[in-house]
């Protein structure tokens, strides 16, 4: 199946975003099944605007020590688990806000709280959603899943089927 | 010329970050003061001089926005030029904070030579 410009706009966020900030080369891999079990932190991000939705990332303990490390410029040892959690947040952040600057460059949009997931917690899915697209990416020695659904079409030129 | 800096950000994570970058870029910092929200960025400038301000726009508090506000609203304050940080590029938002009277404007992510180039613009001062 082709790329859609939905899935195009997730990847370049997420390879942009960690190349730039997160000091990161992140290698594609296939996307796993999303979720919280043990070993994964899970955050999700509500927006609202044109259009609305929920981004949620999950990512390896292993990839989210190593990225709050090269974030912060500190070592992984010293790194306590609210600051870990704090910059996956702001990760989070930033792919959301890439993304919906990158499909819809004219229209504002407002960004909720990004929003820890507890363990055993399942991601909001939206059964309506209108589009949906997983991005999923090899950091070091663990992984980063970065999913995204919408309610409403992302730009008139993304009118392909979800997948 | 060594700059006074005040980032406004409501994560600490964020605003070590910016300092970082800062720093890496080779921007010749002196001074670098910081505030979880507008509200404790006000505070700061009551009792502190800057050179610029580099400010998010989502905030809890007081945001970015009306941060803007309130410091064009004041005759000694609207003469710091104020930078928004953010992830929203839509030219919507960048007009808007434009009219309220933001200097620059820099969207996440950036590279450090990005951050160094709209303070060097903003400051005006080639040699930064």
């Amino acid at each position: 199946m082709s790329e859609t410009p939905f899935h195009r706009a997730l990847r370049d966020s997420v390879q942009e975003v960690l190349e730039k900030m997160f000091f990161v080369e992140p290698v594609e891999e296939p996307p796993g099944e999303a979720g919280s079990p043990d070993g994964i932190m899970a955050v999700q991000l509500a927006f609202e605007g044109l259009p609305s939705g929920v981004l949620t990332l999950c990512v390896t303990s292993a990839a989210a020590r190593q990225i709050a490390a090269d974030f912060l410029g500190e070592d992984e040892s010293g790194l306590s688990p609210a600051k870990v959690e704090e910059v996956v947040c702001e990760l989070a952040n930033m792919i959301c806000g890439s993304v919906l600057s990158r499909v819809e460059s004219s229209a504002t949009f407002r960004l909720a709280s990004p929003r820890i997931l507890l363990a055993g917690e399942r991601p909001i899915r939206r059964e309506a959603a209108a589009r949906r697209a997983v991005h999923a990416v090899a950091i070091g020695s663990g992984t980063l899943t970065a999913s995204m659904e919408t309610r409403d079409p992302v730009c008139p030129q993304a009118a392909e089927s979800v997948s | 010329m060594a700059y006074r800096v005040l980032i406004v950000d409501d994560s600490p994570a964020m605003r070590s970050f910016v300092r970082r970058v800062m720093e890496l870029s080779g921007f010749d910092l002196s001074v670098c003061f910081e505030a979880g929200d507008g509200g404790e960025a006000l505070k700061v400038l009551r009792s502190e001089w800057v050179d610029a301000i580099l400010t998010d726009i989502n905030m809890p508090g007081m945001d970015g926005e009306e941060l803007l506000r309130r410091l064009s609203a004041d005759e000694l304050l609207r003469a710091i030029p104020a930078i928004v940080i953010s992830t929203d590029a839509t030219t919507n938002r960048m007009d808007r904070l434009a009219t309220l009277g933001a200097r620059g404007y820099i969207t996440k992510p950036f590279v450090p030579e990005d951050l160094r180039a709209v303070l060097e613009r903003t400051l005006g001062d080639p040699n930064v």
